[in-house]
């Protein structure tokens, strides 16, 4: 679990003295935004110009393609719906079993977390499970649920219930004793200490589960289409490479990037209305 | 300074007197205490700590200064004796005492007015009156201009500031203090003793000190106890002659607080 404690590391206070003055916005790359701004488009401008370039000189434009063939193939597949078509059941598949892995992940590792004893039993069950390759669950799983959309969202929810899971677990144990029994003085009974601070505590590692397991739900789709289905973009994906489509591989590739970072977007600007405190302070590492 | 409509909340002796008579609003009879499985921490205590007054446990450090202060908030029970508080025993935790510790236990999603506000949230305080209470506890403590900033945008003293108001708010029969200053410099120390001070005196708030820093205790104090270590027992009791409103840089300097510093400074070294 060291990438999500890294990610879900509790802000450190630091003793201050009486006259700190209040902390601006952080800037350490020490660029301003607008020169960062720059200078990131420029690297991306100069790795698609290089590959431009490269193409059919260095190395075979039937391994790479090349950046204006697959701009054509992504205009030819947006124009006549091909792209959308097969955008939509993907999104559908992720969105579905993220809901559904999130949900069960956060109910659960909520229980073996406040009930210590229930918790104590399952944990170890739950870290073998973990810990399997979860790839190699997908035969077993075509075979219980078939080809169909209901291998996907249930393939894709197992992957993101374990990331969540974890994540809520830890989260809700991680909550100060100190802070508990501060609000059990006030006269909180246990469902107002679990309304008023566990879960907004937990919520940061929650969230942290969140932003890890989104790109995870979608790789899970993505190969579940990519093994048995007739469509979605990892059908498409399947489907250019089998016919050394080049440009139509690539094509799907960075359709994937860009869902993936819209995704990502989205779930940060969601989780950021929750947890906008995380960034005021100097000192915070999100 | 504001203060707070509430602020004669408690039917008590006036300040002059606040050492001298007074019911007894928490008592510790006979009261054995240990860890469980472990070995007796606290032996044959008796402890009285009078409505209104300003009691400080002053002590080495592993002496039993917190478990004492666990025992009154009920966060632990005696194995023998009994906590009495307000006339009843003790039974389960004490939800009329206000607890501030060395910890930093704000809620770090909250901004400063709802953490204040919390203990009021959880008590169904109506609305307005909820509103009103954190505008005069947030005032009396220079709180306003923070009210809005996050725990993380706040310097040491103004946490802890933030702590004592939320402690407060609340109106507990007694507010608890476990070397609550007990991280910060000097200065801001001298600062938040000054604040405490006028705050306790304005609410005449009843106070239990813990420290191990001999002239806090006597500094803030109407009477200090001097516990010995391991099993802890009181060794002895100071009476300090200095009044509710005092001036702590002028006490500083006197002979009295002198003489005092220097007899307590005995009785630790015993
Ligand atoms: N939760 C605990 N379990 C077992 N022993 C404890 C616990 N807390 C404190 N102690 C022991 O009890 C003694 C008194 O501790 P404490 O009340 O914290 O002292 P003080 O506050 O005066 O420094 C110490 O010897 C300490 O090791
Ligand atoms: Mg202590």
């Amino acid at each position: 679990m060291t990438t999500t404690n890294r990610l879900a590391a509790e802000p450190t206070a630091v003793g201050a003295s009486e006259r700190r003055p209040v902390p601006r916005k952080r800037r350490e790359s020490g660029l301003t935004n607008t020169r960062l701004w720059l200078w990131r488009i420029f690297l991306v401008v100069a790795f698609v110009v290089c590959w431009e370039l490269a193409s059919g000189r260095i190395v075979s434009e039937l391994m790479v393609s090349r950046p204006t063939a697959v701009a054509e193939r992504l205009w030819t597949w947006i124009t006549d719906g091909t792209l959308g078509e097969h955008i939509l059941v993907t999104a559908q598949a992720t969105g579905l079993g993220f809901a559904l892995g999130a949900g069960a992940g956060m109910l659960v590792g909520y229980i073996t977390a406040s009930f210590r004893r229930f918790g104590d039993v399952v944990e170890p069950a739950m870290t073998a499970l973990y810990t399997m390759p979860r790839l190699a669950l997908a035969p077993l799983f075509i075979l219980w649920f078939g080809l169909g959309m209901q291998f996907r969202v249930i393939f894709a929810s197992v992957i993101v219930f374990f990331l969540v899971y974890f994540n809520t677990h830890f989260g809700v144990k991680d909550v100060k004793g100190e802070l508990i029994a501060a609000v059990r003085l006030m006269g909180a009974s246990r469902r107002e200490v679990a309304i008023k601070v566990v879960i907004p505590s937990a919520l940061v590692w929650v969230a942290a589960g969140f932003k890890l397991s989104v790109p995870y739900a979608l790789i899970g789709v993505v190969v579940g289409e990519m093994l048995a289905s007739d469509q979605g973009l990892g059908y498409l994906l399947q489907r250019s490479a089998n016919q050394f489509n080049a440009s139509g591989t690539f094509a799907t590739i960075i359709t994937l990037l860009v869902i993936a970072l819209l995704l990502d977007f989205i779930l940060t600007r969601l989780t950021g209305r929750f947890l906008g405190w995380r960034s005021k302070g100097a000192l915070n590492p999100l | 300074m504001a203060r707070p409509d509430h602020a004669t909340r408690q039917a008590q002796p006036s300040p002059v007197d606040r050492a001298g008579g007074g019911q007894p609003l928490v008592t510790l009879e006979n009261l054995t205490f240990g860890y469980p499985g472990g070995e007796t921490i606290l032996e044959d205590l008796d402890l009285r700590v009078r409505q209104g007054e300003f009691l400080a446990l002053l002590g080495p450090s592993g002496c039993g200064k917190t478990t004492i202060m666990n025992l009154v908030a009920g966060f632990v029970r005696p194995r023998q004796g009994t906590v009495v508080f307000d006339g009843a025993p003790l039974r389960g935790i004490n939800t009329r005492v206000g607890y501030m510790t060395q910890g930093d236990t704000l809620l770090p999603w909250r901004t400063v007015a709802k953490n204040v506000q919390l203990p009021l949230e959880i008590r169904a305080t109506p609305r307005a009156r909820a509103n009103q209470l954190v505008d005069s506890y947030l005032g009396m403590l220079h709180l306003s201009d923070a009210r809005d900033r996050f725990p993380s945008e706040l310097s040491g003293g103004m946490k802890r500031r933030a702590l004592l108001a939320r402690s407060l708010i609340y109106e507990p029969a007694m507010l608890l203090m476990d070397e609550p200053f007990a991280a910060l410099d000097a200065q801001l120390r001298e600062a938040l003793h000054r604040e405490l001070l006028s705050t306790v005196a304005q609410l005449r708030q009843t106070v239990m000190f813990v420290t191990h820093d001999i002239s806090e205790s006597i500094l803030l104090a109407d009477r200090v106890i001097v516990l010995g270590t391991q099993p802890a027992g009181i060794l002895a009791e100071v009476v300090i002659p200095f009044g509710a409103d005092r001036d702590l840089a002028e006490i500083r300097l006197s002979n009295e607080y002198l003489g005092l510093e220097r007899k307590v400074r005995d009785l630790l070294r015993q």
